[in-house]
């Protein structure tokens, strides 16, 4: 079953007078709980794809359907709900509020989500990313590892069902990388569909899925 | 958590910078609260020594008039006297209940002046119900008795029956009573019998001001008129000494509010910089909030959180900072008003204290709207590369 359907999908910018193409006419299928690695050299469009898929961005043109729910035309307003409701996002510079401790960044959308939720959810997500003696800990107090497990934990506490990571392993030395993608690799494992932009084509390989993106186009792993 | 304390943490990421912006505020609240408290202190203690007073008009001899009452009600000299005449036809005017006859003189002790009153007993103490005396009062006749004002017994650390050499030829005078403290000037004066005040001072016949009660409030302005027709006498009713003081504070007080005005001006400019550049800085986390599922109404009023939690503590450390300088800035207020009331301009008042707040609340409000409704429309993609403009 299919978790996004994106057909026909262009982005143009507009740069000074000139309009440039990030990408165009992309048709991607990912199905639920499928683990993608979406690669391609810099300025090949993979982070205006994966804001795109992650309703940080509309497209220019085309269709976008996630987890059964047609995007395409929504305001903000509803893109908000589907972001916090349907996606987790894991960025490169983590973006950890640095006067939060460890637990109550994990618990930031819960702030946002207003939903109640069980008791030692922050506990038990902190668990799974093998970080719960740092629940008290403030983010300068942890290694760029702990920091990005944190984020993932962040990612995770709404319950998406999917989960998108923008170049999460760009700042970190590659056995602190290797632990991230296994946690990437324990997650899908569990059902979660996970979606990675990255650079490093061996760590790529490790999805079930590698798609190439160049010059806008998805050129493989359609 | 709640948006109320992740503002909290927020604002303690650069305390040095948000210190600086409560500490502006607080300055700017703590003027307008003290100028406000200052005015309506000011006006209650005029109009509540004007009372005191126990009289309606006073009649001077014709000169400038308001400036001739201000010197008799602080006890200064007035170079022009009245007659008795002039007491009689003041006495013969319908609906004048009581005269009272002043004569006002000044002698200087060790380089201070002492202001004497001579006064009527039998008319004057009807008009002050309020007076309570150590002692006793003098009658009209006696001579070389004086009754003093309670700071002055103090000062001069006098009591009745105490004796000093008084007036031009230092005449030995006895202290017969000494006044309750009366909140008034009355507090710093020496009262003497009227014909031994004018024997003293050789102005026999001669009086400074006559203090006149009227039977009713409402026949005051027939009173004036009457009293007017006497050739040497001018009338000022207290009601317009009250009206020409407060217009004279009231001209200094519009000067103070155009600098009250300005500090607020710079106060709001500082607290708008403060979190535009607070925005700035968190522009990409705001992206992240974003994306994490935070909509633009969380993100504006987190921001205006924040500006509200600085404006309402500068109001609070504003107010009380104003209230614990109060006797400073009451001492500074004194030298620069035309009459200073005897009693303290400082005022608790639960009412003024609710509307500085208020000011201060609305201030953040004012404030933090731009940024919170720029960094609300921002979009997620924008704010999460870091694209701020």
């Amino acid at each position: 079953m299919s978790i996004i359907e994106a057909t026909g999908i262009s982005k143009t910018f507009r740069r000074g007078r000139e309009d440039v193409c990030a990408i165009s006419g992309v048709n991607l299928t990912i199905e639920a709980g499928e683990f993608v690695s979406i690669v391609g050299p810099s300025g090949a469009g993979k982070t205006a794809l994966m804001n795109i898929l992650g309703c940080l961005d509309t497209p220019s043109s085309g269709t976008l359907i996630i987890d059964k729910i047609p995007v395409t035309g929504k305001g903000e307003a509803e893109l908000v709900k589907i972001r916090r409701e349907h996606i987790g996002f894991v960025f490169q510079q983590f973006f950890l509020i640095p006067t939060l401790t460890v637990g109550e960044n994990v618990g930031l959308p819960l702030l946002f989500s207003g939903r109640p939720y069980e008791p030692g959810t922050i506990e038990s997500l902190l668990e799974k990313v093998g970080l719960s003696h740092r629940a008290d800990h403030l983010p300068g107090q942890l290694s760029g590892g702990e920091m990005q497990r944190v984020a993932i934990a962040r990612a995770l506490v709404n319950n998406p069902r999917i989960l998108l990571a923008d170049e999460p392993t760009g700042n970190l030395d590659s056995v602190t990388a290797d632990g991230i993608y296994r946690l990437f690799e324990d997650l899908h494992q569990q059902g979660i569909t996970v979606i990675v932009v990255t650079h490093n084509r061996e760590l790529a390989q490790r999805a079930g899925r590698v798609i190439t993106i160049r010059d806008g186009c998805v050129v493989t792993g359609l | 958590m709640n948006l109320f304390s992740f503002a909290v943490k927020n604002l303690q990421r650069r305390k040095g910078r948000t210190l600086l912006t409560i500490a502006g505020v607080a300055i700017a609240v703590a003027i307008l609260f003290s100028l406000l408290s200052f005015s309506a202190g000011y006006e209650r203690e005029l109009t509540k020594e004007m009372d005191s007073l126990g009289f309606h008009l006073l009649a001077v001899p014709k000169g400038c008039p308001y400036e001739a009452t201000t010197l008799i009600l602080h006890g200064g000299v007035i170079p022009k006297y009245l007659t008795n005449e002039d007491l009689a036809r003041a006495r013969a005017t319908d609906g004048v209940v009581i005269a009272a006859p002043m004569l006002l003189q000044q002698v200087i002790k060790d380089g201070t002046p002492h202001i004497v009153y001579g006064i009527e007993p039998a008319v004057m103490l009807p008009l002050k119900p309020a007076w309570k005396v150590d002692g006793r009062f003098f009658t009209e006749n006696e001579t070389r008795v004086m009754v003093i004002g309670s700071t002055l017994a103090e000062k001069e650390n006098l009591a009745p029956g105490s004796v000093i050499p008084f007036g031009p030829a230092q005449e030995q005078y006895t202290i017969i009573g000494v006044l309750h403290p009366t909140g008034s000037e009355d507090d710093n004066f020496h009262f003497l019998p009227l014909a031994d005040a004018q024997r003293l001072f050789n102005k026999e016949g001669l009086i400074t001001a006559i203090a006149v009660k009227a039977d009713d409030v409402k026949h005051i302005p027939a009173i004036a008129e009457n009293l007017e027709k006497v050739p040497d006498i001018q009338v000022v009713t207290m009601s317009q000494v009250t009206g020409t003081i407060m217009n004279l504070v009231g001209s200094a007080r519009s000067l103070l509010f155009s600098v009250i005005v300005i500090a607020i001006v710079i106060s709001a400019a500082g607290i708008t910089n403060t979190l535009l550049m607070s925005v700035n800085e968190r522009t990409r986390e705001i992206g992240m909030m974003k994306a994490i599922g935070a909509s633009g109404y969380h993100i504006a009023i987190l921001l205006i959180a924040e500006t509200l939690l600085i404006t309402t503590l500068g109001g609070i450390i504003g107010i009380l900072a104003a209230l614990a300088g109060s006797g400073i800035i009451e001492t500074f207020v004194r030298r620069l008003v035309p009459y200073a009331p005897s009693g303290s301009f400082v005022s608790f008042d639960p009412l003024l204290i609710g509307e500085c707040l208020l000011f201060s609340i609305g201030l953040g409000l004012l404030c933090g709207l731009y940024p919170a409704w720029k960094s609300a429309r921002l979009s997620p993609m924008e704010a999460i590369r870091g694209e701020w403009e």
